[in-house]
């Protein structure tokens, strides 16, 4: 009985996020702040969701659903020929062992972050590179994220494989989430919204518990674009002003029925109880990471 | 015979054997100007049946054809008490008791392979950060069946086809993945029933020599190989199904637009007019494609989970994932033992003491160690 009371706040807490991330993507004025913990919060909220006990009289630990936006590499791909439950748990027994060596931060598309590489061909050994986090994927140890930024007039984007062994420091310095999943549109826009100092310094937040979403509008610069953004229903970009051909085609081609096929949503996640497994298992270790990672912050030891 | 074939065996005297057709040079006869030989293609596996929907006619019938019976609660549960008394669990076989004299190791030994299921692909790095894809083998819960010895085995039809023309070597037949008796028939369970093991799923022979013989029962796992060691793969490949001629054969088709009329991904001519004057066997045409039998040689073990009986390979192996393989010691020359093995099998130390969980070969950079720094 208890365990089903579990499961149902996870699963409500789930369908909470769900439809906050989507009033999010779907709003077009500006947006009021959508609270997602943080892993401070969380781990607060971790200690506070352990229920007195089930059936069996132990206690069961569940991670917090936001776990699923924290830490989505930990999910495998919902590509059911593919999966296995015996190499998804040895993956996640070696990613825990390379996050116990190097801090993998939490972070989201849209937040500046600076990576440290080890690289034999740049003058003191270690290239850092700082930029916009604009497209994150993968699972297990193939996470990647993309960093973009406009150096000397000319934007670079890198793929960093969040698992590398070569990769020294992650560091985020500015937390924030934008409208958009994925910010590819930086591309074709004016370059100032992708430039940032190189030397930029981590900024510090007054509110640790929320992640603020950024309501920027990005401008675009005028066609020839590398995608046909009309039809991608962003909200973090400024009015396109194109002829209404260009909509009206984008009107013709669009799948406005894909918000209402369940199935096609089931086969793209994985089921909330097997997400409440994944995450009750890992829970517990990254939790002692944190703690152990806070106390060297404290002694001053980083 | 025409005056062609005449004119052709007059100027080109070679034999055409009907296992190969040999590559005809240029002629450079006056007469023969108009004729050219477009068909340089080795056909010898052409007519060769690949792949079949049944097993071979010597195989015992194996998944049992019944309907759903209606069996009462009572009469489940006594068949499965049955079932528990008849597969009772044997005590683990320890390297001591095995009744075979202990033979030495030499580099001629031919060791058993074992049957694995591929589960995946993960990536890894070595050493200097150069990233490697290895292929995650769970090796299953095999056991030794039985063993046939050389003379025996070369007298059966598999063994005497391929001991043709050389000394014979014993079949050791090796099963995994242990399975309810009540899915198979009884002729399927009584092949076990010498060995007293639950039927297993999945069966497969491996050659060896007689001093790697092994006694029936005995647990294989993934401690039979070692880190750093090379083996070879066999797997069935991906089952493509009936696949046109561009993604069976990597045809180039036509072009997607100025004007093509239904020739976008066909395969154009099949054949000349002139010579022969028909299709050749052997032509690329649409057909079904995969699920063939490939064996991947020379494959390195970097990493071996002795907890979970899990091998890592470094490169990939053919079938899909969650498909079973059979892995054994390669037989590339440069790549075998120099060194004794765990011969004829691993087992675990009988002190007690737990072998290490987890061994990494020197190459590869160990996930818990620090980063890398160039």
């Amino acid at each position: 009985m208890l365990r089903r009371a579990v499961l149902q706040t996870f699963r409500q807490g789930l369908a909470q996020s769900f439809f906050k991330r989507n009033a999010v993507s779907l709003s077009e004025t500006t947006v009021t702040h959508q609270p997602i913990e943080t892993s401070d919060e969380a781990d607060e909220k971790s200690v506070s969701k352990q229920k007195p006990g089930d059936e069996s009289g132990n206690t069961v630990v569940v991670a917090p659903p936001e776990f699923r936006f924290m830490y989505p590499e930990f999910l495998p791909d919902p590509a059911m020929e593919r999966r296995n439950r015996l190499k998804e748990k040895l993956e996640r027994i070696d990613m825990l062992q390379r996050r116990s060596v190097v801090e993998i931060p939490e972070f989201y598309t849209g937040s500046v972050m600076a990576v440290t590489v080890a690289d034999a061909n740049s003058p003191n050994k270690f290239a850092r590179f700082v930029g916009i986090c604009i497209q994150r994927g993968g699972s297990g140890l193939r996470a990647w994220f993309i960093l973009r930024n406009v150096v000397d007039k000319q934007g670079v984007e890198i793929l960093y494989e969040m698992y590398c062994p070569l990769i020294q420091k992650i560091e985020v310095l500015r937390l924030e989430r934008r409208l958009d999943e994925s910010l590819l549109y930086l591309r074709d826009a004016l370059p100032e919204y992708s430039t940032f100092p190189l030397d930029m310094e981590p900024e510090r937040r007054l509110n640790n518990s929320v992640v603020p979403i950024n309501p920027l509008k990005v401008k675009l610069r005028p066609r020839p674009w590398l995608e046909r953004w009309e039809r991608q229903n962003l909200q973090g970009v400024e009015d396109l002003n194109l002829p209404q051909r260009f909509y009206d085609k984008a009107e013709k081609v669009a799948k406005p029925w894909e918000k209402y096929d369940l199935m096609l949503q089931y086969r793209k996640t994985i089921p909330a109880e097997e997400q409440e497994k994944i995450f009750a298992d890992v829970h517990s270790q990254l939790q002692q990471q944190e703690f152990k990672r806070k106390i060297r912050r404290r002694r001053g030891t980083d | 015979m025409s005056t062609l074939g005449l004119l052709r065996t007059l100027f080109n005297p070679k034999i055409v054997t009907p296992n190969a057709i040999q590559l005809q040079s240029l002629n450079r006869s006056p007469f023969l100007v108009g004729l050219f030989f477009n068909h340089e293609q080795v056909r010898t596996m052409s007519r060769v049946k690949r792949r079949t929907t049944h097993p071979p006619y010597w195989h015992v019938l194996k998944n049992n054809q019944r309907q759903d019976e209606k069996i009462s609660s009572d009469n489940l549960r006594f068949v499965r008490e049955v079932i528990q008394d008849k597969y009772k669990n044997k005590s683990p076989i320890k390297g001591s008791d095995l009744d075979i004299e202990k033979k030495e190791w030499d580099p001629k030994t031919k060791r058993s392979g074992v049957i694995a299921r591929n589960i995946g692909v993960q990536h890894m790095w070595e050493k200097d950060g150069k990233k490697v894809v290895c292929t995650v083998l769970h090796v299953l819960d095999n056991h030794v069946i039985r063993y046939v010895p050389p003379e025996e085995y070369a007298k059966s039809i598999i063994g005497a086809k391929v001991f043709r023309n050389r000394k014979p070597l014993g079949c050791l037949v090796v099963g995994a993945e242990a399975a309810n008796p009540d899915r198979f028939t009884r002729q399927y369970c009584s092949l076990f029933n010498e060995v007293g093991l639950l039927p297993k799923k999945r069966l497969a022979r491996f050659i060896v020599t007689p001093n790697a013989v092994l006694p029936p029962c005995t647990p294989l796992t993934a401690g039979h190989f070692v880190v750093g060691q090379a083996v070879d793969v066999y797997g069935k490949t991906i089952d493509y199904g009936f696949q046109g001629v561009v993604k069976r054969w990597g045809f180039k088709g036509g072009p997607a637009s100025h004007g093509a009329t239904k020739f976008h991904r066909r395969g154009g001519t099949i054949g000349t007019g002139r010579d022969k004057a028909r299709v050749w066997p052997g032509q690329k045409m649409p057909g079904h494609m995969g699920s063939e039998r490939r064996f991947c040689r020379g494959l390195k073990i970097v990493r071996i989970n002795m907890k979970y009986n899990v091998i890592y390979v470094k490169g990939t192996v053919p079938g899909p994932t969650n498909s079973i393989v059979q892995i054994f010691d390669t037989v590339l020359p440069r790549r075998k033992f120099t060194e004794a093995p765990p011969h004829p099998t691993y087992f675990p130390p009988e002190d007690g003491t737990l072998p290490q969980e987890d061994i990494w070969d020197s190459s590869l950079h160990v996930f818990g160690s620090p980063s890398i720094s160039v």
